[in-house]
């Protein structure tokens, strides 16, 4: 196991580029909705209720033993039938989120690029792709999410950068002190966006052990400094009330990127850049997802059994792509009523899920915490 | 395994990579694609007309320009296509959008949705107010040897040179989705006098007409040249310009502008203050008396400072700040959140005083 350990830096990168897609998906135009022009300050009060997840997780990370990840210390924790229980619940939600990422993912291609066609062709790529890489090792994933992290991060300052002149600060209006609580509202989405890293406490079992508790702290703040700049951006471009009414506000943006005349327009390779992100937070979900149930059927850890056999449970990673790709295929709607899912009942899900589950589970282990197992 | 993976990879790649024809893609073929560099748009009787020009081609290729009325924009766009079956009408490379005045007063909001939403057309498109028709503008401005498009970018460059701003459709979109109104560009043809034609057709020239003041309804009225200038002068950045004061013609160099506001004992806004200064310098001079230096900067003031009132007194006549005064004066977070929402209706009587402070530089050269 300690030969397919990853280590801390790309463990931070996969966390960070599989951000990246929510993060995208909810700001600006959620925050925007909630927050108006104080919007790019959601980020501010969102560092509480991502400071108390982090502090959950650490604590449950403190009792981990080597190799073993969230769910071989819920199933000794909380014994067989009730942590089967648990496991099936987390495992069931990744999978489903998994399938609304790779249709949201498809969604906007359709919307943004490629308007007259559907979107079954991408959902179906993309899954394959997803099942391709959450076959191999999880270092392998891991790696490339070091190389998405340059190429995306490389994307997303050039976009900010040639975006500069069309941006004007005036557009915010007044600040003062008075308009700082307006901010408030607007860390809903970037907490519920900063709660998907709690999915991959699951692989923590394959991660080089930290050392000290602050170790994911520059990414989470990386995280959230990005996301602020981003509602920035997109603010002093298009105005709080604009930019609010728009349907992919940052991809607008790119659109209207010109460089210097000489590439007239370059958001198809920048929305193309972007897949990259759904990809890989797609593919660490069905891991995730895997790392989740393995401990339920007793199936052996996945890395360096042969890609293509059915034994050693790779059947259930079969099965675990099978039901993000049917998740994918469910969410056939309309694109206002996917957007009403983006926007509302996932991210609440997701924080139903990630923020109450783990702090519910914290509070059930109290016990064990107090007696050291 | 590996070889599964690797075909998976390739297929993949060929799939999503928009050259396959099967699969209902966006695929272009490019040797049939015709760029559309110019669109109009037009209202009439609650239908549109929409008028499109392509812009010159390689090699001399005349500009195909097309004009078609239909229910939407939409059906607009199909019916053109049904014109040029020959050409596959692409339109991600539209550089200006002109509205008719009856489209800008009927249909302005309707555009902004429908580019908002459209996958081709940017929102950073320069869009600019014809004075009558667009169809006017983009049909009878075409000949073999220039069209529109072309007309368009040389007015673009020589206003843009001369001061002049041209407003993108994003950036009215903004101002009027906070709640203000908007400046645009207004354009009207006239007869090219002077120009030596080699065909029997005289089209028009496309001149800038001061500017087009937009509201949440659409367009609400205009500014002539001279009201125009005094709102460059109040968004204070008018370098470049050229005005005629007592005979001179002088480029303005650089200005400033502070507006401010004087509140009744309430807080509500009482009035508004507007301080500019302004340098200009001598370009030519007119036969006539010599004017001293002192007497110089006091008709540029007054001149200036008549077309800034000039400017407002209009916003206010049509009930739209599209001057940015709402926020010059409600300038704190307290006084916007407060009388914000009541501007509106306090902007028209609102009494305006103006003092600018004109400065001609090089005067020296005059007194010589």
């Amino acid at each position: 196991m300690d030969g397919d350990r990853i280590t801390r830096k790309q463990f931070s990168a996969a966390i960070l580029v599989s951000l990246l897609s929510p993060l995208l998906r909810l700001l600006p135009q959620t925050a925007l909705g909630l927050a108006g022009r104080m919007a790019w300050l959601g980020a501010l009060p969102a560092l509480a209720p991502v400071a108390v997840l982090g502090l959950v997780l650490a604590s449950f990370r403190a009792y981990m033993r080597p190799g073993e990840g969230m769910g071989g210390l819920l199933l000794r924790w909380l014994g067989p039938a009730a942590g089967r229980m648990v496991l099936c619940l987390f495992a069931g939600w990744f999978l489903f989120y998994g399938g609304f990422i790779l249709r949201s993912g498809a969604e906007r291609l359709v919307s943004t690029i490629y308007p007259s066609s559907g979107p079954l062709l991408f959902l179906l790529v993309t899954a394959g792709m997803c099942l391709a890489v959450s076959l191999g090792t999880l270092r392998a994933a891991a790696r490339m999410a070091v190389i998405l992290r340059a190429v995306l991060l490389g994307a997303l300052a050039a976009v900010l950068v040639f975006s500069l002149p069309n941006m004007d600060a005036s557009r915010l209006g007044p600040l003062g002190w008075s308009a700082l609580p307006q901010a408030i509202p607007g860390a809903l989405p970037f907490a519920s966006v900063c709660a998907v890293a709690g999915c991959f406490s699951f692989l923590t079992g394959y991660v080089q052990p930290p050392k000290n508790r602050r170790w994911l702290l520059g990414t989470v703040l990386l995280l959230l400094g990005l996301g602020g700049a981003l509602c920035l951006a997109v603010e002093c471009v298009f105005g709080p009330a604009l930019a609010a009414t728009l349907t992919y506000p940052f991809f607008v943006m790119i659109r209207s990127i010109s460089l210097l005349d000489l590439v007239p327009r370059i958001e198809a390779v920048v929305i193309a850049v972007w897949v990259g992100t759904d990809f890989l937070l797609c593919t660490m979900l069905l891991r995730c997802a895997h790392e989740a149930l393995r401990p339920v059927f007793g199936c052996p850890p996945p890395d360096g059994q042969p890609m293509g056999a059915l034994a050693g449970g790779r059947w259930l990673q079969w099965l675990e792509a099978g039901a993000v790709l049917g998740c994918g295929l469910l969410f056939d709607l309309p694109p206002w009523e996917l957007r009403l899912w983006s926007d509302r009942y996932i991210p609440l899900m997701s924080d139903c899920v990630l923020y109450g589950g783990f702090l519910l589970l914290w509070l059930v282990t109290l016990p064990k915490r107090k007696t050291g197992r | 395994m590996k070889r599964a993976v690797i075909i998976l990879y390739v297929s993949a790649l060929l799939l999503t990579g928009g050259c396959a024809s099967g699969l209902k893609s966006d695929r272009h073929d490019v040797e049939r694609l015709l760029l559309i560099q110019t669109m109009g748009l037009d209202s009439r009787d609650g239908a549109v007309e929409m008028s499109v020009s392509s812009g010159l081609g390689p090699e001399d290729r005349p500009s195909l320009v097309m004009s078609a009325p239909a229910s939407g924009i939409e059906d607009a766009i199909a019916r053109l296509q049904n014109y040029s079956p020959e050409n596959q009408l692409f339109y991600a490379h539209v550089q200006y959008l002109l509205l008719g005045e009856q489209a800008a007063r009927e249909a302005l909001q309707n555009v902004i949705d429908w580019v908002d939403r459209s996958p081709t057309l940017r929102m950073d498109t320069d869009m600019l107010v014809v004075k009558g028709r667009a169809k006017d503008a983009v049909v009878d401005t075409s000949e073999q040897a220039t069209d529109i498009t072309q007309r368009l970018a040389s007015m673009d460059r020589q206003a843009r040179s001369m001061g002049w701003t041209i407003y993108s459709l994003r950036e009215v979109a903004a101002a009027l989705a906070e709640g203000n109104g908007a400046l645009c560009l207004a354009i009207e043809t006239v007869p090219s006098d002077g120009r030596v034609f080699t065909e029997d057709k005289q089209s028009g020239a496309v001149v800038p007409a001061g500017y087009a003041l937009l509201g949440q309804q659409g367009l609400v009225g205009f500014l002539d040249p001279e009201q125009a200038l005094g709102a460059e002068i109040l968004a204070g950045d008018p370098a470049g310009l050229l005005i005629t004061v007592s005979g001179c013609t002088m480029e303005i160099l650089g200005s400033s502008a502070r507006i401010g506001g004087s509140f009744g004992p309430d807080g509500a806004p009482a009035g508004i203050d507007i301080q500019c200064r302004l340098q200009a310098g001598v370009l030519e001079k007119a036969a006539g008396p010599e004017l001293a230096p002192e007497e110089l900067d006091q008709a540029l003031s007054d001149a200036a400072a008549a077309w800034v009132r000039e400017a407002v007194a209009q916003a206010q006549a049509l009930g739209c700040d599209a001057l940015g005064l709402r926020q010059a004066v409600l300038d704190t977070e307290k006084a916007m959140a407060a009388w914000g929402g009541q501007w509106q209706e306090r902007f028209p009587s609102l009494p305006v005083n103006v003092s600018v402070q004109g400065q001609v530089e090089r005067s020296y050269d005059l007194a010589e």
